[in-house]
Protein backbone atom coordinates (compact mmCIF):
# COMPACT_ATOMS: atom_id res chain seq x y z
CA UNK A 1 0.00 0.00 0.00
CA UNK A 2 2.75 2.44 0.76
CA UNK A 3 4.47 2.89 -1.86
CA UNK A 4 2.99 1.17 -4.94
CA UNK A 5 2.97 4.01 -6.73
CA UNK A 6 6.65 3.68 -6.16
CA UNK A 7 6.45 -0.01 -7.00
CA UNK A 8 4.87 0.57 -10.41
CA UNK A 9 7.31 3.21 -11.63
CA UNK A 10 10.27 1.62 -10.39
CA UNK A 11 9.02 -1.93 -12.37
CA UNK A 12 8.52 0.04 -15.35
CA UNK A 13 12.00 1.71 -14.78
CA UNK A 14 14.18 -2.01 -14.07
CA UNK A 15 12.14 -4.05 -16.80
CA UNK A 16 16.09 -3.46 -18.22
CA UNK A 17 17.54 -4.38 -15.89
CA UNK A 18 15.85 -7.61 -14.94
CA UNK A 19 15.56 -8.43 -18.66
CA UNK A 20 19.12 -8.19 -18.59
CA UNK A 21 19.44 -10.25 -15.32
CA UNK A 22 18.08 -13.55 -17.62
CA UNK A 23 21.00 -13.30 -19.57
CA UNK A 24 22.74 -15.78 -17.06
CA UNK A 25 23.98 -19.13 -17.88
CA UNK A 26 23.33 -20.73 -21.37
CA UNK A 27 21.66 -24.11 -20.63
CA UNK A 28 24.20 -26.05 -21.67
CA UNK A 29 26.25 -24.78 -18.74
CA UNK A 30 23.00 -25.43 -15.96
CA UNK A 31 23.26 -29.25 -16.98
CA UNK A 32 26.25 -29.61 -16.03
CA UNK A 33 27.08 -31.40 -12.83
CA UNK A 34 28.53 -28.95 -10.38
CA UNK A 35 32.37 -29.44 -9.12
CA UNK A 36 32.82 -31.41 -6.49
CA UNK A 37 35.52 -31.33 -3.70
CA UNK A 38 37.11 -34.54 -2.27
CA UNK A 39 34.86 -35.49 0.14
CA UNK A 40 32.14 -35.92 -2.65
CA UNK A 41 30.53 -32.28 -1.51
CA UNK A 42 29.58 -29.79 -4.28
CA UNK A 43 31.98 -26.79 -4.26
CA UNK A 44 30.17 -23.85 -3.39
CA UNK A 45 34.15 -21.99 -2.74
CA UNK A 46 34.52 -18.94 -4.83
CA UNK A 47 33.76 -15.28 -5.63
CA UNK A 48 29.74 -14.60 -5.62
CA UNK A 49 27.86 -11.42 -7.39
CA UNK A 50 27.70 -8.42 -4.67
CA UNK A 51 24.10 -9.18 -3.10
CA UNK A 52 23.40 -5.79 -1.46
CA UNK A 53 21.10 -3.58 -2.46
CA UNK A 54 21.85 -0.57 -4.26
CA UNK A 55 20.22 2.22 -5.95
CA UNK A 56 19.12 0.68 -9.55
CA UNK A 57 20.26 4.13 -11.13
CA UNK A 58 22.87 3.92 -13.90
CA UNK A 59 25.71 5.72 -14.85
CA UNK A 60 25.87 8.24 -17.60
CA UNK A 61 29.02 9.28 -18.40
CA UNK A 62 31.07 10.90 -21.27
CA UNK A 63 34.88 10.80 -21.75
CA UNK A 64 36.46 12.34 -24.51
CA UNK A 65 32.96 12.96 -26.31
CA UNK A 66 32.11 9.46 -25.73
CA UNK A 67 28.83 8.94 -23.69
CA UNK A 68 28.06 5.56 -22.49
CA UNK A 69 25.79 4.06 -19.73
CA UNK A 70 26.39 1.82 -17.61
CA UNK A 71 23.52 -0.33 -15.31
CA UNK A 72 24.14 -2.52 -12.31
CA UNK A 73 22.90 -5.98 -11.85
CA UNK A 74 20.64 -6.73 -8.87
CA UNK A 75 19.66 -10.36 -9.41
CA UNK A 76 21.31 -11.58 -6.78
CA UNK A 77 19.47 -9.89 -4.47
CA UNK A 78 15.88 -10.40 -5.65
CA UNK A 79 13.48 -13.21 -5.74
CA UNK A 80 14.31 -15.70 -8.40
CA UNK A 81 12.44 -14.84 -11.55
CA UNK A 82 11.88 -18.58 -12.77
CA UNK A 83 11.39 -21.66 -10.92
CA UNK A 84 14.70 -22.75 -9.29
CA UNK A 85 15.47 -26.54 -9.16
CA UNK A 86 15.50 -28.03 -5.46
CA UNK A 87 14.01 -24.50 -3.90
CA UNK A 88 11.15 -24.75 -0.89
CA UNK A 89 7.90 -23.20 -1.27
CA UNK A 90 8.09 -19.68 -0.69
CA UNK A 91 5.78 -16.69 0.54
CA UNK A 92 6.52 -12.74 -0.43
CA UNK A 93 6.18 -11.92 3.28
CA UNK A 94 6.08 -13.26 6.85
CA UNK A 95 2.86 -13.92 8.90
CA UNK A 96 3.10 -12.17 12.11
CA UNK A 97 0.96 -12.76 15.18
CA UNK A 98 -2.32 -10.57 15.36
CA UNK A 99 -0.88 -8.70 17.95
CA UNK A 100 2.40 -7.43 16.74
CA UNK A 101 0.73 -6.74 12.94
CA UNK A 102 0.51 -2.94 13.90
CA UNK A 103 4.13 -2.81 15.23
CA UNK A 104 5.61 -4.00 11.70
CA UNK A 105 3.12 -1.84 10.16
CA UNK A 106 4.25 1.02 12.00
CA UNK A 107 8.37 0.08 11.57
CA UNK A 108 8.05 -0.88 7.87
CA UNK A 109 5.90 3.16 7.17
CA UNK A 110 8.42 4.73 9.38
CA UNK A 111 11.79 2.57 8.18
CA UNK A 112 13.59 5.67 7.11
CA UNK A 113 13.80 6.26 10.58
CA UNK A 114 13.34 3.19 12.39
CA UNK A 115 15.45 0.64 10.31
CA UNK A 116 19.21 0.40 12.20
CA UNK A 117 20.40 -0.62 8.57
CA UNK A 118 20.09 3.06 7.15
CA UNK A 119 22.14 4.18 10.62
CA UNK A 120 25.24 1.91 9.49
CA UNK A 121 23.64 -1.00 11.33
CA UNK A 122 24.51 -4.53 11.08
CA UNK A 123 21.76 -6.51 8.85
CA UNK A 124 22.53 -9.64 10.57
CA UNK A 125 21.43 -13.23 8.88
CA UNK A 126 19.19 -13.83 7.02
CA UNK A 127 19.14 -9.96 5.96
CA UNK A 128 22.64 -9.65 4.62
CA UNK A 129 21.97 -12.12 1.72
CA UNK A 130 24.37 -14.29 0.14
CA UNK A 131 28.07 -14.39 0.63
CA UNK A 132 30.26 -12.79 -1.37
CA UNK A 133 32.58 -15.21 -0.99
CA UNK A 134 32.79 -18.60 0.19
CA UNK A 135 35.83 -20.80 1.36
CA UNK A 136 35.03 -24.47 2.04
CA UNK A 137 37.18 -26.60 3.32
CA UNK A 138 36.54 -30.70 5.17
CA UNK A 139 34.89 -29.87 8.12
CA UNK A 140 34.40 -25.83 7.81
CA UNK A 141 32.84 -23.38 5.23
CA UNK A 142 33.61 -19.70 5.83
CA UNK A 143 31.67 -17.07 4.60
CA UNK A 144 32.54 -13.39 3.66
CA UNK A 145 30.61 -10.75 3.00
CA UNK A 146 31.07 -6.87 2.06
CA UNK A 147 28.23 -4.80 3.66
CA UNK A 148 28.03 -1.12 4.16
CA UNK A 149 28.14 -1.55 7.97
CA UNK A 150 31.37 -3.51 7.46
CA UNK A 151 32.86 -6.75 6.15
CA UNK A 152 31.55 -9.32 8.22
CA UNK A 153 32.71 -13.35 8.26
CA UNK A 154 31.25 -16.43 9.27
CA UNK A 155 32.68 -19.59 9.95
CA UNK A 156 30.44 -22.32 10.00
CA UNK A 157 31.51 -25.87 11.28
CA UNK A 158 30.07 -28.55 9.19
CA UNK A 159 31.87 -31.39 11.29
CA UNK A 160 29.33 -32.39 13.49
CA UNK A 161 29.29 -30.31 16.27
CA UNK A 162 26.67 -28.96 18.24
CA UNK A 163 26.06 -25.12 18.59
CA UNK A 164 28.07 -23.49 20.93
CA UNK A 165 26.68 -23.24 24.77
CA UNK A 166 28.58 -20.38 26.30
CA UNK A 167 28.63 -17.96 22.41
CA UNK A 168 27.54 -14.33 22.86
CA UNK A 169 24.30 -13.49 20.97
CA UNK A 170 25.53 -11.78 17.73
CA UNK A 171 24.38 -9.82 14.79
CA UNK A 172 25.62 -12.72 12.52
CA UNK A 173 24.45 -15.75 15.27
CA UNK A 174 26.24 -19.10 15.90
CA UNK A 175 26.09 -21.47 12.68
CA UNK A 176 26.68 -24.77 12.19
CA UNK A 177 26.61 -26.34 8.99
CA UNK A 178 25.91 -29.97 7.23
CA UNK A 179 25.38 -31.27 4.16
CA UNK A 180 21.84 -32.59 2.75
CA UNK A 181 22.51 -34.11 -0.68
CA UNK A 182 23.90 -31.45 -2.35
CA UNK A 183 22.54 -28.87 -0.09
CA UNK A 184 24.67 -26.81 2.40
CA UNK A 185 21.96 -26.66 5.36
CA UNK A 186 23.40 -23.59 8.02
CA UNK A 187 21.97 -23.58 10.82
CA UNK A 188 21.71 -20.22 13.26
CA UNK A 189 20.85 -19.21 16.43
CA UNK A 190 21.73 -16.67 19.32
CA UNK A 191 21.27 -13.25 17.26
CA UNK A 192 20.95 -10.34 19.30
CA UNK A 193 16.74 -8.80 18.60
CA UNK A 194 18.16 -5.28 17.32
CA UNK A 195 18.29 -6.54 13.60
CA UNK A 196 15.42 -7.05 10.92
CA UNK A 197 15.27 -10.06 9.36
CA UNK A 198 13.56 -8.05 5.92
CA UNK A 199 13.35 -4.96 5.18
CA UNK A 200 9.87 -4.05 5.89
CA UNK A 201 9.83 -3.73 9.77
CA UNK A 202 10.48 -7.35 9.97
CA UNK A 203 11.26 -7.50 13.75
CA UNK A 204 12.34 -10.65 16.10
CA UNK A 205 12.91 -11.66 19.31
CA UNK A 206 16.27 -12.94 20.64
CA UNK A 207 14.89 -16.63 20.02
CA UNK A 208 14.78 -16.35 16.14
CA UNK A 209 16.09 -19.69 14.73
CA UNK A 210 17.04 -18.96 10.58
CA UNK A 211 18.18 -22.37 8.61
CA UNK A 212 19.75 -21.29 5.42
CA UNK A 213 20.45 -23.32 2.23
CA UNK A 214 22.66 -23.00 -0.29
CA UNK A 215 23.29 -25.05 -3.08
CA UNK A 216 24.59 -24.91 -7.14
CA UNK A 217 21.83 -24.49 -10.27
CA UNK A 218 24.86 -25.06 -12.85
CA UNK A 219 27.20 -22.16 -12.70
CA UNK A 220 25.28 -20.14 -10.34
CA UNK A 221 24.28 -20.39 -6.41
CA UNK A 222 21.01 -20.54 -4.74
CA UNK A 223 20.53 -18.81 -1.24
CA UNK A 224 17.13 -19.49 0.31
CA UNK A 225 16.58 -18.52 4.01
CA UNK A 226 13.52 -19.66 6.32
CA UNK A 227 13.10 -17.70 9.52
CA UNK A 228 11.46 -19.24 12.40
CA UNK A 229 10.63 -17.10 15.34
CA UNK A 230 7.18 -18.37 17.21
CA UNK A 231 7.38 -15.45 19.87
CA UNK A 232 6.39 -13.15 16.80
CA UNK A 233 5.45 -15.17 13.82
CA UNK A 234 2.34 -17.49 13.52
CA UNK A 235 4.60 -19.96 11.11
CA UNK A 236 8.21 -19.70 9.90
CA UNK A 237 9.11 -18.09 6.62
CA UNK A 238 10.63 -19.13 3.97
CA UNK A 239 11.97 -16.31 1.86
CA UNK A 240 11.62 -16.85 -2.10
CA UNK A 241 15.40 -18.06 -3.58
CA UNK A 242 17.56 -15.96 -4.76
CA UNK A 243 19.82 -16.85 -7.86
CA UNK A 244 23.65 -15.58 -7.70
CA UNK A 245 25.90 -15.42 -10.43
CA UNK A 246 29.79 -16.19 -10.22
CA UNK A 247 31.77 -13.53 -9.81
CA UNK A 248 35.40 -11.88 -10.63
CA UNK A 249 34.79 -9.06 -9.12
CA UNK A 250 37.65 -9.67 -5.78
CA UNK A 251 36.55 -8.39 -2.52
CA UNK A 252 37.75 -5.23 -1.35
CA UNK A 253 37.02 -3.76 2.16
CA UNK A 254 34.09 -1.24 2.57
CA UNK A 255 34.48 2.40 3.72
CA UNK A 256 33.93 3.67 6.82
CA UNK A 257 29.91 3.88 7.75
CA UNK A 258 29.19 7.58 8.53
CA UNK A 259 25.62 8.42 8.85
CA UNK A 260 25.18 12.09 7.93
CA UNK A 261 21.67 12.71 6.40
CA UNK A 262 19.33 10.76 8.81
CA UNK A 263 18.96 14.70 10.61
CA UNK A 264 17.92 15.94 7.81
CA UNK A 265 14.83 13.51 7.62
CA UNK A 266 11.70 15.32 7.73
CA UNK A 267 8.88 12.89 6.92
CA UNK A 268 8.69 9.62 7.50
CA UNK A 269 8.53 7.94 3.57
CA UNK A 270 8.95 4.52 3.21
CA UNK A 271 11.96 3.59 1.47
CA UNK A 272 11.58 -0.28 -0.20
CA UNK A 273 13.93 -3.06 0.00
CA UNK A 274 17.00 -4.53 1.41
CA UNK B 1 11.91 25.73 -22.89
CA UNK B 2 9.13 24.70 -21.08
CA UNK B 3 9.22 21.17 -22.81
CA UNK B 4 12.90 20.82 -21.41
CA UNK B 5 11.73 21.72 -17.82
CA UNK B 6 9.38 18.97 -17.76
CA UNK B 7 11.65 16.43 -19.23
CA UNK B 8 14.17 17.66 -16.07
CA UNK B 9 11.52 17.05 -13.44
CA UNK B 10 10.22 13.72 -15.70
CA UNK B 11 14.11 12.64 -15.10
CA UNK B 12 14.16 13.94 -11.87
CA UNK B 13 11.07 11.56 -10.85
CA UNK B 14 11.98 8.30 -12.27
CA UNK B 15 15.60 8.71 -11.02
CA UNK B 16 13.96 8.91 -7.60
CA UNK B 17 11.33 6.54 -8.15
CA UNK B 18 14.38 4.07 -9.34
CA UNK B 19 15.80 5.19 -6.04
CA UNK B 20 12.67 4.09 -3.70
CA UNK B 21 14.02 0.08 -4.17
CA UNK B 22 17.49 0.33 -2.61
CA UNK B 23 17.48 0.49 1.12
CA UNK B 24 18.38 4.00 2.19
CA UNK B 25 16.26 6.87 3.57
CA UNK B 26 13.29 8.08 1.10
CA UNK B 27 14.96 10.33 -0.95
CA UNK B 28 12.15 12.77 -0.79
CA UNK B 29 12.28 12.19 3.02
CA UNK B 30 15.13 14.41 2.87
CA UNK B 31 15.30 15.74 -0.50
CA UNK B 32 12.95 18.33 -2.68
CA UNK B 33 13.03 16.57 -6.13
CA UNK B 34 11.18 19.65 -7.34
CA UNK B 35 14.24 21.93 -6.60
CA UNK B 36 17.32 20.74 -9.14
CA UNK B 37 19.74 23.32 -9.48
CA UNK B 38 23.04 24.04 -11.06
CA UNK B 39 26.08 25.18 -9.02
CA UNK B 40 29.45 25.78 -10.38
CA UNK B 41 31.89 25.88 -8.07
CA UNK B 42 35.45 24.30 -6.54
CA UNK B 43 35.83 21.04 -5.50
CA UNK B 44 37.42 21.49 -1.97
CA UNK B 45 37.01 17.34 -0.53
CA UNK B 46 36.12 14.15 -1.55
CA UNK B 47 35.01 11.63 1.34
CA UNK B 48 34.75 7.59 0.04
CA UNK B 49 32.73 6.73 2.50
CA UNK B 50 29.06 4.68 3.25
CA UNK B 51 26.23 4.65 2.68
CA UNK B 52 26.74 7.82 0.45
CA UNK B 53 29.99 9.42 -1.28
CA UNK B 54 29.93 13.25 -0.34
CA UNK B 55 31.33 15.63 -2.23
CA UNK B 56 32.43 19.11 -0.71
CA UNK B 57 31.99 22.01 -3.59
CA UNK B 58 32.77 25.90 -2.62
CA UNK B 59 30.68 28.47 -4.53
CA UNK B 60 30.13 32.50 -4.66
CA UNK B 61 26.40 32.64 -3.33
CA UNK B 62 23.90 35.37 -4.65
CA UNK B 63 25.71 37.91 -2.18
CA UNK B 64 29.44 37.13 -3.74
CA UNK B 65 30.07 35.48 -0.65
CA UNK B 66 31.51 31.79 -0.59
CA UNK B 67 29.38 29.21 0.58
CA UNK B 68 30.61 25.66 1.26
CA UNK B 69 28.15 22.94 -0.20
CA UNK B 70 28.02 19.66 0.70
CA UNK B 71 26.38 16.95 -1.75
CA UNK B 72 26.42 13.13 -1.39
CA UNK B 73 25.87 10.73 -4.06
CA UNK B 74 25.02 6.88 -4.46
CA UNK B 75 27.29 4.21 -2.00
CA UNK B 76 30.97 3.78 -2.94
CA UNK B 77 29.66 0.00 -3.58
CA UNK B 78 27.45 1.10 -6.68
CA UNK B 79 30.24 3.65 -7.82
CA UNK B 80 32.78 0.73 -7.72
CA UNK B 81 30.11 -1.16 -9.65
CA UNK B 82 29.91 1.26 -12.61
CA UNK B 83 33.38 1.44 -12.59
CA UNK B 84 34.21 4.82 -11.07
CA UNK B 85 36.62 5.22 -8.28
CA UNK B 86 37.18 7.75 -5.39
CA UNK B 87 40.61 9.00 -7.93
CA UNK B 88 37.70 10.26 -10.53
CA UNK B 89 36.50 12.31 -8.52
CA UNK B 90 39.64 13.35 -6.11
CA UNK B 91 41.04 14.57 -9.18
CA UNK B 92 39.28 17.31 -9.80
CA UNK B 93 39.94 18.77 -5.99
CA UNK B 94 40.76 22.32 -6.71
CA UNK B 95 38.93 22.44 -9.91
CA UNK B 96 35.79 24.17 -10.89
CA UNK B 97 33.26 21.58 -11.55
CA UNK B 98 29.23 22.10 -12.52
CA UNK B 99 27.11 19.93 -10.22
CA UNK B 100 23.45 19.35 -10.82
CA UNK B 101 21.69 18.69 -7.71
CA UNK B 102 18.55 18.39 -5.77
CA UNK B 103 18.38 20.42 -2.42
CA UNK B 104 17.68 19.19 1.18
CA UNK B 105 14.28 20.23 2.24
CA UNK B 106 15.86 21.55 5.58
CA UNK B 107 17.60 24.24 3.32
CA UNK B 108 20.48 23.74 4.17
CA UNK B 109 23.88 23.74 1.14
CA UNK B 110 23.13 19.77 1.18
CA UNK B 111 22.20 18.18 -2.30
CA UNK B 112 22.03 15.14 -3.84
CA UNK B 113 24.69 15.01 -6.44
CA UNK B 114 22.86 13.86 -9.85
CA UNK B 115 25.76 15.20 -12.37
CA UNK B 116 28.82 16.36 -12.33
CA UNK B 117 30.59 17.89 -15.07
CA UNK B 118 34.62 18.35 -14.97
CA UNK B 119 36.87 21.11 -16.55
CA UNK B 120 37.53 19.08 -19.65
CA UNK B 121 34.05 18.47 -20.50
CA UNK B 122 33.57 14.81 -19.51
CA UNK B 123 30.56 14.31 -17.04
CA UNK B 124 29.44 11.41 -14.36
CA UNK B 125 25.58 11.77 -14.74
CA UNK B 126 23.07 9.37 -12.58
CA UNK B 127 20.38 7.98 -14.80
CA UNK B 128 17.21 5.83 -15.27
CA UNK B 129 18.11 2.19 -16.08
CA UNK B 130 16.74 2.28 -19.49
CA UNK B 131 19.75 4.73 -20.26
CA UNK B 132 18.45 7.80 -20.77
CA UNK B 133 17.68 10.66 -18.54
Amino acid sequence: MRYRLFSVMTVAVLLPVFAAAQQTIPAAAKSQRPARTPDGHPDLSGIWAFAIDLPPTALKTQVNGSVSIKTIDQSSRRPAKTAVAGALPSTPAPSYKPEFQAKVKYLSDHESKEDGVFYCGKPGVPRIGSPRKIIQTPGEVVFLYEDISGDPYRIIPTDGRPHRVNANPSFYGDSVGRWEGDKLVVDVINFVPDTWFGEDGYFHTEKMHVVERLWRDGDNLVYQATVEDPAVLTAPWTMPPRVVKPSDDSLEESPRCVEADGGKLLNNDHHGQR
Amino acid sequence: MRHYLGRAFLACTVLFAAGALWAHHSPSAIFDMSKKFVLTGMVTKVDWVNPHIVVYVEAKGEDGKVQAWTFESNPPAWFRRVGVARADFAKAIGQTVTVESVRAKDGTLYGYLQKITFPDGNFLELANPGGGQ
